[in-house]
């Protein structure tokens, strides 16, 4: 009996380093891109417009900036947002996972690493959306798919200008300055 | 009555006076400096000096003319300053060439083939907007005339003063559509506003050339563009705006007119405590002018250790062309004469907004934070010059940095590599001069005719053509040396030590964590396995031994 005990809490521990050796890229993907920092970027809000089903970019964030305001130095990171109001719609409408909106708007980020390479890094939604209910979970496994086509780029096509602006912001009211989107 | 009033008063008056005198207390001292003296207004009353130049030059006669063209400006600047002329004419800002004091090789702009723009021969009027000098236009400039020595260039302070492609080294006289059908206008320059302006060179004045090198922001050097013009602490902490605040010539100190810290004379290696610029120094660019060969506190010694090894500039610029300007990684201008699909010349830009493609240039690629390419590197480069022969099935480096690790004059350095495809004769195997600016029927930009052009321009370059041409890899090395990060942003140990980090191409050093031995590695996993082994052994005989005793 001690030995099944015991075997059954040794199982769990080997479970529990398991789950935390790879929680973390279970819930995220990083994946190389063929392009500089600024054409992926360019060549993903593009593959957003193009997408359909409800998605249209919310803005584009440089996350060193601030950093070099302060007077310090990263490697170049963009992250460009965007959202689908056919799937935000379902989310934002339940109650019991309404807190999910601070995932929201869907974030891409596309960043340099000190091999020099650029890099595409992002919530692996269908994973997450999973832990959250049934709901969740389907509506999250449609956005992972329309996720997987931002990212695929076809190399023949010239790069396109990249889409500084925030389109969709709020220009009065309680949303003044924030971004549109979702 | 009267014997009262004459002499008792006067008396008693001089005894109450007496009285009073006795018993009074000696005036303080401070009650005697308290004396009111007229000192406050002396200043107030002197007027300001206008600048801190000892001379303003608004005042003088000379300079209260209206000048219709450079040279006249010239000509009034050298009746007061007569030895600068030639003093610049003396210098790489005049002549465009650089002799090697070793190998005796002249090399410069204008003995050199780059693979940016490639050479300015047959293409002075366009190239020379960047020379300090008045109407360079062909090989019959004579660089004697000192009235054709631009003061301007270097002096001026209003920021108005221009230099256009297209104009051999003028300023824009007359107000003018830039680039032609843009619909964007150059003013003309108010010479007589400028020459009364003149200063000391700053940041805008040096950065008009060597910011836009190669013809576009940034696209030359990875360290120089724009975002020096009023930097961030982030970006260079010696020129950051709101800090230091150092101009150009706060470094590059400047002796008769000659600027130094050249990438021609390098000072790779600079040895010794820091003492202050100018006095007999041999390099006063170098940071070690400054902050010495021990730059770092005592209880880091052994990052002073490294100064042996590394130049200041591989920690501490981690990545150059750290902005969104960025520069240019490559130029291939294999590509050039390529049309559109109607048949006519077009132009293309990259996501970010910068050239990409032009049919009249062939094809770029740029990219902005650089990981820099680490070498080790003396001073000394060997370029390839006009007519030197190449190996066409080799990649062609247009310069060779020297240095070894076994060079003690060496340092591992961070570099910019430029890669580029470009022109050469095919069958007499030297690099191309083509005629690429101007109107002409034979500039490539005109008609787009590239046997045309290098016929032109080797004429030009007075260099046999043998008429058959064909597109070669090249490489073309910069160090790497402004854009200063704050100490904070330094490189970190293990991004050198380890086995992909930043030096992992550079030979001839140790460096642990990078760098094993084959040999240590076995005697010291041996050791390892050895002790468990006995540790196993020793433990698994006192179990044994115990359940026999029990």
């Amino acid at each position: 009996m001690v030995k099944v005990i015991s075997g059954f809490f040794a199982g769990l521990v080997v479970f529990g380093l398991l789950v935390y050796s790879y929680a973390g890229s279970l819930m995220f993907r990083e994946i190389p891109s063929p392009f500089g920092v600024e054409e992926t970027v360019a060549r993903i809000q593009q593959n957003i417009q193009n997408a359909g089903n409800g998605w249209s970019l919310s803005g584009l964030r440089n996350a060193a900036k601030p950093i070099e305001m302060a007077g310090g130095n990263v490697l170049p990171v963009l992250m460009i947002e965007a959202c689908s109001t056919r799937y935000s719609g379902p989310i934002l409408k339940e109650d019991s996972v309404r807190f999910l909106s601070n995932l929201m708007p869907c974030k891409i980020s596309v960043y340099k690493k000190n091999d020099g390479k650029t890099y595409i890094g992002m919530m692996n939604s269908e994973f997450v959306g999973w832990l959250f209910g049934s709901m969740v979970g389907e509506t999250m496994s449609h956005v992972a798919a329309d996720q997987a086509k931002f990212v695929q780029f076809d190399a023949s096509k010239p790069a396109p200008a990249m889409i500084k602006g925030m389109p969709g912001a709020a220009t009065s009211g309680s949303g003044a300055g924030a971004a549109g989107g979702c | 009555m009267l014997f009262r009033s004459r002499i008792v008063l006067p008396l008693a008056a001089s005894f109450m006076l007496a009285t009073m005198s006795a018993f009074a207390s000696p005036p303080k001292s401070e009650e005697v400096a308290a004396v009111p003296v007229k000192t406050a207004p002396i200043l107030e009353s002197i007027s300001k000096p206008q600048s801190t130049s000892t001379a303003d030059h608004s005042m003088f006669k000379e300079l209260q003319k209206n000048f219709k063209t450079g040279p006249e400006v010239t000509a009034a600047c050298l009746i007061c300053h007569t030895e600068a002329a030639k003093q610049v004419q003396h210098t790489k800002h005049w002549t465009w060439e650089s002799k090697d004091a070793k190998t005796g090789q002249v090399r410069g702009k204008k003995n050199i083939i780059n693979n940016y723009c490639t050479s300015p021969i047959s293409n002075e009027k366009d190239c020379m907007a960047c020379h300090a000098g008045y109407g360079w236009k062909d090989s019959t400039f004579d660089f004697s005339v000192e009235k054709n020595v631009d003061c301007l260039v270097c002096h001026d302070k209003t920021g108005t003063y221009r230099k256009l492609p297209g104009f051999a080294g003028h300023p824009v006289y007359e107000r003018i559509e830039f680039p032609p059908k843009s619909g964007k206008f150059v003013e003309a320059v108010d010479l007589k506003k400028a020459a009364q302006s003149i200063g000391m060179p700053t940041r805008t004045n040096c950065g008009s050339c060597h910011f836009f090198g190669a013809g576009g922001n940034g696209a030359k050097h990875g360290d120089l563009d724009s975002s020096m013009q009023h930097p961030g602490k982030y970006l260079d902490v010696h020129m950051n705006e709101k800090g230091l605040n150092f101009s150009c010539t706060e470094c590059h100190a400047t002796k008769s007119h000659e600027v130094s810290g050249s990438r021609y004379n390098t000072s790779a290696a600079m040895t010794g405590p820091a003492h202050i610029r100018g006095k007999a120094d041999a390099s006063p660019a170098a940071c070690q002018s400054c902050h010495g060969d021990k730059p770092h506190p005592e209880k880091y010694a052994l990052l002073n250790q490294h100064t042996e090894k590394l130049a200041c500039q591989t920690c501490h610029i981690p990545e150059y062309a750290r902005d969104e300007v960025g520069t240019e990684a490559s130029w291939d201008w294999s590509k050039a004469t390529t049309m559109g699909p109607d048949g006519k010349p077009f132009a293309r830009k990259d996501s970010a907004g910068r050239r990409a493609f032009d049919s009249k240039k062939g094809d770029w690629v740029w990219d902005s934070y650089v990981i820099p390419e680490y070498r080790w590197f003396n001073g000394e480069s060997t370029y390839k010059v006009l007519g030197d022969k190449i190996d066409p099935n080799k990649t062609v480096q247009i310069n060779e940095v020297g240095g070894s690790a076994n060079d003690p004059a060496s340092r591992i350095w961070p570099t910019k590599v430029h890669r580029g495809k470009q022109p050469y004769d095919k069958v007499n195997n030297y690099l191309t001069v083509q005629h690429t600016a101007g109107e002409d029927e034979t500039a490539l930009w005109h008609n787009y005719d590239w046997q045309k052009a290098i016929g032109a321009g080797m004429k030009a370059a007075g260099l046999p053509y043998s008429g058959e041409y064909g597109f070669i890899s090249t490489e073309m090395t910069w160090p790497i040396t402004h854009m200063v990060a704050p100490k904070e942003d330094a490189l970190s140990c293990a991004q050198c030590h380890s086995k992909k980090g930043r030096l992992k191409d550079v030979e001839g050093v140790y460096m642990p964590a990078r760098d094993s031995s084959k040999l240590l590695d076995i005697a010291g996993w041996t050791l390892v396995l050895l002790s468990l082994f006995g540790v196993l052994i020793h433990g698994g005989l006192r179990i044994y031994t115990s359940k026999k005793k029990g």
